[in-house]
């Protein structure tokens, strides 16, 4: 498995394990976790040590933009691929 | 609330009084070493986030006093976090047409509060260097009439009461650095009041809200504030402050700590009495997994 397939693995895991509201086979990249409240605003320091902890790089979460944490592929975007398009 | 404001109304005064009282210059109140020796420590042993964990057991006496400082930062810095949203959240009710009769105390929370930043925020840029980064997100969302003001105010209070538990305890542990205990102790004192008036609010603005909402609106209230207390715990197990002490793997640290039953049961008795409060009110209906 590649890195970029084991962090979005980790992820996937991730929301279903915090949120319990939905089922592995229920999230995809693109399914909106925030907009249809998988996850809370309260589980993102979480997710953020772990964003942390894979991508072995601080979060300024003052600097965040909106959107950021809208799905899986944003969130790969922003904190793991090189060039973060900020959606 | 109008069925009890009379008596709602003596407590604000009676808090005022007390406030005025005690008042406090933050510049002149505490002694601060130039340097702190490291070999001591700054936050009890049973309340370090790892104690009776398998990490803990392996340190040395000096490599616990020094993870005892780096988690010293780290509740301070919980503590900068926390009273900073609450001072921004308290001047924007200053005044409003609703809070007529707890405004006179909002200027006493809000003054007592700043000065608790300064106590925390001298500690942590004096002797760490600065203060941990804060990890908290907060997303806009609509809310039902009075959702929002509700959960602020019991926001606050559930942090507050895990805050003052490690308050009292450190605030006579006499093992502690003197400068450590010394803060504990004025926040404390200072908190006690803060914790009348939020558990007398926070009781009425539930009674007030609860028969107006529907179902779904108190489920939604009732999984929120769960999920805030498991968030609030996390913020105490920091990897950055076991990076800073030496530890291997923080996140792993952070991961296992959080899972281990010596630590789940410390969150519990430490939370018990916030907890009762909730569930004697009817704020939570069952007890969230700690």
């Amino acid at each position: 498995m590649s890195r970029e397939a084991e962090i979005r693995q980790a992820l996937r895991e991730w929301v279903v394990k915090t949120s319990g509201k939905i089922k592995p086979q229920e999230l995809d990249d693109e399914t909106p976790i925030i907009e249809r409240r998988i996850i809370s605003s309260v589980h993102v320091l979480d997710l953020i040590l772990m964003i942390e902890h894979l991508s072995d790089t601080p979060i300024d979460v003052g600097k965040l933009k909106v959107g950021v944490f809208r799905n899986i592929n944003t969130i790969y975007r922003n904190f793991f691929a090189e060039s973060p398009d900020g959606r | 609330m109008s069925s009890t404001n009379t008596e709602f109304q003596k407590l604000v005064a009676k808090l005022c009084a007390a406030s005025e009282k005690n008042y406090v210059n933050p510049y002149s109140r505490l002694e601060w070493p130039d340097a702190l020796d490291r070999d001591q420590w700054f936050m009890s042993p049973e309340l370090i986030s790892l104690h009776g964990t398998e990490a803990y057991e392996r340190l040395s006496d000096s490599g616990r006093q020094k993870l005892s400082f780096y988690e010293a930062v780290n509740f301070f810095s919980l503590n900068i976090h926390g009273e900073k949203a609450l001072v921004e959240g308290l001047a924007r009710r200053l005044y409003l047409v609703e809070n007529q009769l707890i405004s006179p105390y909002l200027h006493h929370f809000l003054d007592e509060e700043n000065k608790h930043m300064v106590y925390f925020g001298g500690f942590c840029t004096q002797y760490a260097g600065g203060v941990y980064p804060d990890r908290k997100v907060a997303f806009a969302r609509e809310y039902a009439e009075g959702e929002e003001d509700f959960l602020f105010f019991t926001k606050v209070l559930i942090f507050e009461e895990i805050v003052d538990e490690y308050n009292v305890r450190m605030a006579k542990d006499k093992r502690l650095a003197p400068i450590a205990m010394d803060i504990n102790l004025i926040h404390h004192q200072e908190e006690t009041r803060h914790l009348a008036f939020g558990r007398k609010l926070v009781r009425e603005m539930f009674a007030h809200h609860v028969k107006e909402w529907s179902e779904e609106v108190l489920d939604r209230v009732r999984a929120y504030l769960a999920d805030y207390l498991v968030a609030t715990w996390k913020e105490y197990y920091n990897p950055d402050a076991y990076r800073d002490a030496g530890l291997d793997d923080p996140y792993g640290t952070h991961v296992r700590a959080f899972a281990h039953p010596a630590c789940r049961d410390h969150r519990r008795s430490i939370s018990a009495k916030c907890m009762n409060y909730l569930l004697e009110n009817g704020i939570l209906d069952r007890e969230p997994a700690l």
